[in-house]
């Protein structure tokens, strides 16, 4: 089990980074999300609004990889929950694999929230726990999908910024 | 962004756009009850849960951040 965890500052107040966040895919720097469903979404009693979400994506393991975890299926499923709470200003979401879940589980938690003294910013703090089950390589495999998600996550910021930059004409 | 059933693609295109727009107008600004886009979510949830069906993705059973609520409510009634 490996953890991995990042905190990003976004220059962007906390409404426009969630509009962003909320829009997420497409964009340039997540080829590999290929589809993304809303299942289910509703608002609590609380008025945070719940989603359910599942993701389609193109893993780009390499093909040394593959051979070892025995798989040439490279299309992998995730689940992501997300609530956001419009009055506290906060969004948290919880994101899990839910194929290959024999070889591998990779559990994100993301949480966005308007920084503490400058409510023209916007903190993201991020962690991930990697898991690589019953092989023989696995902190090799672990290490390997800990550097995947770094280079992801500053993907992932890339992308909010891209969303904003490019939105703004669109809605608002 | 695609639907992961090819034939929801265009009623997920319609419902975004409609959640979006009451996200960012709405939602965000503290006026979220009303929710307009329920009938377009309805017609694209059910092709997608189909489309969930028929390529066997184990979307049910997996339980994070508690209790998994992700069953259709509106399962038995009608």
């Amino acid at each position: 089990m490996r953890i991995w965890s990042s905190e990003h500052v976004f220059s962007h107040p906390w409404d426009t980074v969630i509009k962003a966040a909320m829009r997420k895919y497409p964009n340039p720097m997540n080829p590999c999300v290929v589809g993304v469903d809303v299942v289910d979404r509703n608002l609590d009693s609380q008025g945070r609004l719940h989603s359910q979400r599942l993701l389609c994506t193109e893993w780009g393991l390499p093909s040394l990889v593959r051979a070892i975890l025995g798989t040439s299926r490279t299309l992998t499923y995730i689940k992501e929950h997300s609530v956001v709470d419009p009055v506290e200003k906060k969004m948290v979401l919880c994101s899990t694999n839910i194929s290959l879940t024999n070889l591998v589980s990779v559990d994100e938690r993301l949480v966005y929230t308007p920084h503490p003294e400058n409510p023209e910013q916007t903190v993201l703090t991020q962690e991930a726990i990697i898991t690589v089950k019953g092989v023989s390589l696995s902190s090799y495999l672990e290490g390997l999908m800990a550097s995947t998600i770094s280079s992801n996550a500053r993907k992932g910021w890339d992308a909010i910024e891209w969303i904003i930059q490019n939105s703004e004409s669109t809605v608002s | 962004m695609n639907s992961v059933g090819e034939e929801c693609t265009d009623m997920k295109r319609d419902y975004d756009q409609c959640f979006n727009r009451w996200f960012a107008e709405k939602f965000l600004k503290g006026a979220g009850s009303g929710d307009p886009c329920t009938e377009l979510f309805r017609r694209y949830r059910e092709c997608v849960q189909k489309a969930i069906k028929d390529k066997d993705i184990p979307v049910d059973g997996v339980d994070f951040m508690g209790p998994s609520k992700s069953k259709t409510e509106s399962d038995g009634s009608s």
